[in-house]
């Protein structure tokens, strides 16, 4: 397992993507999703990437997560006192390790249709062993607190609203306390108020020191990234003048 | 409970027809593997240890009349423990309001209350008839109505009857246990017999020995020297040898064998239940590749996946355990039940048979655990980024060297297909199309449900096979059961005399009287190989059409020389055409040719034909005979029957000696009544074969539908109707059915082979020549049309029923 402990830097980046290249092939040829990223993302940063549909923002987050694999580059990430290179992990030290050290969202929350709530939380703590069984079932109450939705903790997915699951989908991917969060269009099909909801979450996950990176394909969204990136056909471009935030914490 | 085994216990029940699908396959195999091995280990016991306990004789003598005093001088031979002397003879009865008579053994026992050999079990009313009542062997209750305290009539050979209470029912395990289609037994004291015109003597003698019980060659040596001691000492021909070990049923080496069969296809049906176990935990494991993805995506590993999923399997084996432990002990015990009511002999009681139950528990858990290690290993393998794609569900792609996605061969060959129609201008509706393409889109699924398939109907077309390969065998024994009468007399009267009444009955066409001998054949040390009973029939007899297999028939002229059946191989493998054997004739030792051999069916004791020239004169028989056949000009059955009562009273009204008149089919008729049993036992379990390859049909089906879901959603929304949907789906499922055939034709000739050479081996004991009929291959053509319809009409229905709404939001 490539882990490494990490080593004095004055200013370690927490994820950093060195020239990372994504080709897909098929009969009708190759195609270059993702064509030389350079990334750093710092504790604490709320990133936003942002494009249009087809641009290869899920494909970056893949590479981030380790979900997919890359062509040629490296991701390597600092968390939890070890840094990474994600795709020198093999699948089974790779899921332990992501179920450890980073949480990812997702825009059809993919939760467990047959687990209640509470169960679909304990899962990640079941299945990495962090927590004792009983230690899991408290921290997953806490954390649908946290969410807002503890009188619901017994249902099934299906029997609450998209919003509701997304909040647990949000708490699940917290159920490890990792540093880092990953989001793939997380209010992509929730409505404008549950979606400014959901937003608000994060933004108070960022406030208790989490990092968080998120793809959107929703532009207005980007002010309220602590940064946002632009990517467009692979590749980053930058950011519109009249968009460029340079505070750390932009205003709601 | 944690999350994740609260998910697999969530699993089990999740879809409910998938759980009954996997959890029936087991259980067809578990019951199926349960009764038989039951069954097995019940007989193998029971079948000895009910026959062991009646104290079976171990040497039977048939013998020329004898005394209590001539008796009393064999107590003292050596290493004799017991004997006991007995009189049998053939005799007609029936109940007093009936006018059917039936042929009984009667055996007349000279001290019930002292019997040490072969003894008799009390079943009901008295143990001991007294004089002029009569015991019954249960087994004469299937053959006629009586209970105790009823009145039968017995024919004596003069004609006249006399009537006898019947006092009790009583089993006899032992006595004719080598022979279950011999007549039914009657037993009466000696003192009955002056009623019965029969002389107070024995003609039988019942040993035990003293040590080696179980010993064949001891026993052997023993029986010869008693024999000698009858012969040489009292002067009392001993036509007939007969030994037996103590605790070896004689029928047990058959009954295994056949179970043995049983078995083997017991064991076909959990090797074919694993292949649809396989192909439904593949697609469980398929439509779960999400939740893999999501587990995968929040920590979980490869061994918990794979051990989450093995224990779904080993949760789908428990459940059939506990559906088929309880019923496969049930069945069993009830076939060996009747299996003991057939051959006559008792169970020791209901009882759970522990190798029975080991061995199913083992079928329950491991086979699935075999057949779903594949599917669990691949979906707890597969990658995050499959996972929650669903990639998998490609499966007809295969991909080269850099990952890039290909034709597979199956889409290419379709593509010729689709342009040779083309060329040739035929257009197949577009849901044909559909139907012929989406057969062969998950080419792993269709092979295991063909080879579940194309197995189920290879064997249930060669258990037809097999069937009339055995009625094809016995066809050919009816060569030698050309007569249509046979009529037996208690003494020897002149050719002419009886062929001159007989013709007096219109009808009849010819009459031979045949000449008779019992012979032993000997070891060439002297000891008994075989019991061998010679028919003489005059030479050119029209009374048989011999087919000899090896060496020629018999012929006029020929002296000492016998056509012997093949079962003689048993005891002189190599015996060829032209050797000689050596054989004891009433008391004297001979020694004859053997011309040829044929094929026949050997139950007590082996068949030779020799001429009837020689034979007569050799018993001092000639132009007599205690023998005729007779031939009629019909040859129904019922004709028969109906020949034999009327020439029967024809020649007792004229005064003859009748000993039996009867139907020329009928001793066939047992022995073809005996095949049915056999052949119901293996259509049995060829049904259960066909009804796993129906479930596997039905699961492959139910699990297409499943996954096409969406597709059909979408044709839904671009115009197709119900019928459309449904029809698709029904074609698909017979196309499959009509391949499973076409593949199960080629498959049931090696099927046909091995069974039909397994079957007559046990049976048998040759191996006999086999015959096809178009009869299984019809039945099972009709069958998997049928049954495929039937297994894609539930999904096609739930298909259709599906609004466009359903489907397109269906995951």
């Amino acid at each position: 397992m490539a882990l490494q402990p990490i080593s004095p830097n004055p200013n370690p980046a927490l994820i950093e993507l060195k020239d990372v290249v994504k080709t897909y092939s098929s009969e009708a040829g190759d195609f270059t999703a993702l064509k030389g990223i350079h990334l750093q993302v710092q504790p604490g940063e709320f990133l936003g990437i942002v494009g249009k549909s087809g641009a290869g923002k899920s494909t970056l987050l893949n590479m981030i997560t380790g979900v997919d694999r890359l062509t040629s580059g490296e991701v390597r990430i600092r968390a939890s006192g070890q840094e990474v290179s994600v795709h020198s992990l093999s699948e089974n030290d790779l899921a332990l390790w992501r179920g450890r050290s980073m949480g990812v969202v997702y825009q059809s929350f993919q939760l467990l249709p047959m687990l209640t709530l509470l169960e679909n939380i304990i899962l990640p703590m079941d299945l990495c062993g962090l927590y004792h069984p009983r230690e899991s079932r408290r921290r997953a109450l806490q954390l649908l607190e946290m969410v807002e939705i503890a009188e619901h903790a017994h249902k099934l997915p299906a029997y609450i609203s998209g919003g509701q699951q997304q909040r647990v989908a949000i708490a699940r991917a917290l159920a490890n306390d990792p540093p880092i969060l990953v989001a793939d269009e997380p209010t992509g099909s929730l409505d404008s108020v549950t979606a400014d909801h959901i937003f608000d979450v994060f933004e108070s996950l960022v406030q208790k020191g989490k990092t968080i990176v998120m793809v959107t394909h929703d532009m207005g969204l980007m002010p309220r990234f602590s940064r946002h990136l632009l990517l467009t056909d692979g590749e980053i471009s930058p950011p519109p003048a009249s968009l460029s935030s340079a505070s750390p914490r932009p205003k709601k | 409970m944690r999350p994740r085994w609260r998910k697999v216990f969530l699993d089990l029940f999740e879809n409910k027809t998938r759980m009954l699908l996997v959890v029936f396959s087991i259980a067809v195999g578990v019951f199926s593997i349960g009764v038989i091995a039951g069954a097995y280990v019940i007989i193998e016991n029971d079948m000895s240890a009910s026959y062991a306990a009646n104290q079976p004789a171990n040497i039977e003598l048939r013998t020329a009349d004898f005394d209590r005093d001539f008796l009393a001088t064999l107590e003292n031979a050596p290493d004799i423990a017991e004997v006991e002397g007995r009189r049998v003879f053939n005799i007609r009865a029936r109940p007093l309001q009936s006018q059917v008579w039936t042929t009984l053994n009667l055996v007349a026992v000279d001290d019930f209350e002292n019997n040490t050999v072969n003894l008799l079990t009390s079943l009901q009313g008295a143990s001991e008839p007294a004089k002029r009542e009569a015991l019954l062997e249960r087994k004469v209750l299937d053959e006629l109505s009586a209970a105790v305290g009823d009145d039968l009539v017995f024919q004596l050979s003069d004609g006249s009857t006399q009537v006898l209470r019947v006092a009790g029912i009583v089993q006899d395990p032992t006595t004719g246990a080598d022979d279950f289609l011999a007549p039914p037994i009657v037993y009466v004291t000696m003192d009955t017999l002056p009623y019965l015109s029969q002389p107070e003597a024995f003609n039988r003698i019942y040993a035990t020995v003293e040590t080696g019980e179980n010993d064949d060659a001891h026993i052997r040596l023993t029986a010869a020297d008693l024999a000698d001691r009858m012969e040489r000492g009292g002067g009392v021909d001993v036509y007939r040898t007969r030994i037996a070990l103590k605790n070896e049923h004689p029928l047990a080496p058959t009954v295994n064998a056949v179970l043995g069969i049983l078995m083997a296809l017991g064991i076909l049906i959990v090797f074919l239940s694993s292949s649809l176990i396989a192909n439904t935990l593949a697609a469980l494991l398929n439509q779960h590749l999400r939740h893999i993805g999501v587990m995968k995506l929040v920590g979980g590993r490869d061994n918990q996946i794979f051990a989450m999923y093995l224990a779904l399997i080993l949760a789908f084996g428990v459940l059939a355990l506990l559906l088929a432990v309880p019923f496969g002990g049930i069945g069993a015990y009830q076939l060996s039940l009747y299996i003991a009511d057939q051959l006559g002999f008792t169970l020791l009681g209901y009882r759970i048979v522990p190798f029975s139950f080991v061995i199913q528990m083992a079928v329950g858990i491991f086979v699935p655990l075999f057949a779903g290690f594949v599917p669990v290993i691949n979906g707890s393998r597969i990658t995050v980024l499959d996972a929650l794609s669903g990639d998998l569900a490609h499966e007809t792609a295969t991909r080269d060297a850099a990952g890039r996605r290909r034709e597979s061969v199956f889409e290419r060959l379709e593509n010729w297909f689709d342009e040779l129609l083309l060329r040739r201008g035929i257009h197949l509706p577009r849901p044909l199309l559909i139907s012929l393409r989406n057969t062969f889109r998950r080419q792993n699924r269709l092979l295991l449900t063909l080879f579940t398939l194309t197995m189920g109907g290879a064997i249930f077309i060669a258990v037809f096979n097999v069937r009339t390969t055995l009625f094809d065998y016995m066809d050919n024994v009816g060569r030698y059961f050309v007569a249509d009468v046979t009529l037996d007399f208690d003494k020897p009267y002149r050719l002419s005399e009886v062929e001159r009444l007989a013709r007096q009955e219109p009808g009849v066409v010819d009459v031979e009287g045949w000449a008779f001998a019992a012979v032993e054949v000997l070891y060439p040390d002297g000891t008994l190989a075989e019991n061998l009973t010679v028919l003489a029939p005059p030479a050119g007899s029209e009374m048989i059409s011999p087919d000899p297999v090896a060496g020629r028939w018999v012929q006029a002229g020929d002296t000492r020389s016998i056509a012997i059946t093949e079962g003689i191989l048993r005891s002189f493998p190599n015996l060829k055409p032209g050797d000689y054997l050596d054989v004891k004739i009433a008391g004297n030792e001979e020694r004859w040719q053997v011309v040829g051999f044929f094929k026949f069916i050997d139950r007590e004791g082996l068949i030779a034909y020799g001429t009837y020239e020689y034979f007569s004169r050799e018993t001092n028989l000639a132009n007599r005979s205690v023998s005729f056949r007779v031939l009629t000009d019909q040859h129904a059955e019922p004709y028969q029957r109906a020949m034999s009562e009327k020439l029967d009273k024809r020649f007792r009204d004229a005064g003859f000696q009748v000993s039996q008149a009867r139907p020329g089919l009928s001793a066939l008729d047992n022995a073809t009544e005996s095949l049915d049993i056999l052949v119901i036992f293996l259509l049995i379990m060829a049904m259960l074969t066909a009804v796993v390859g129906a479930m596997g049909l039905t699961g492959t089906m139910g699990m297409n539908v499943l996954e096409r879901t969406r597709e059909i959603g979408i044709m839904r929304a671009i115009g197709a109707v119900d019928a459309e949907i449904m029809r698709m789906v029904i074609v698909e499922g017979m196309v499959i059915g009509g391949i499973s055939w076409l593949l199960g034709l080629l498959l049931s000739v090696p099927f046909t082979y091995l069974l039909s050479y397994i079957v007559s081996l046990a049976v048998f004991e040759t191996p006999i020549t086999v015959v096809f009929t178009p009869l299984g291959y019809l039945i099972w053509l009709a069958l998997v049309i049928v049954l495929s319809a039937l297994a894609s009409i539930i999904p096609a229905r739930n298909a259709a029923r599906l609004t466009i709404r359903e489907v397109l939001a269906y995951e």
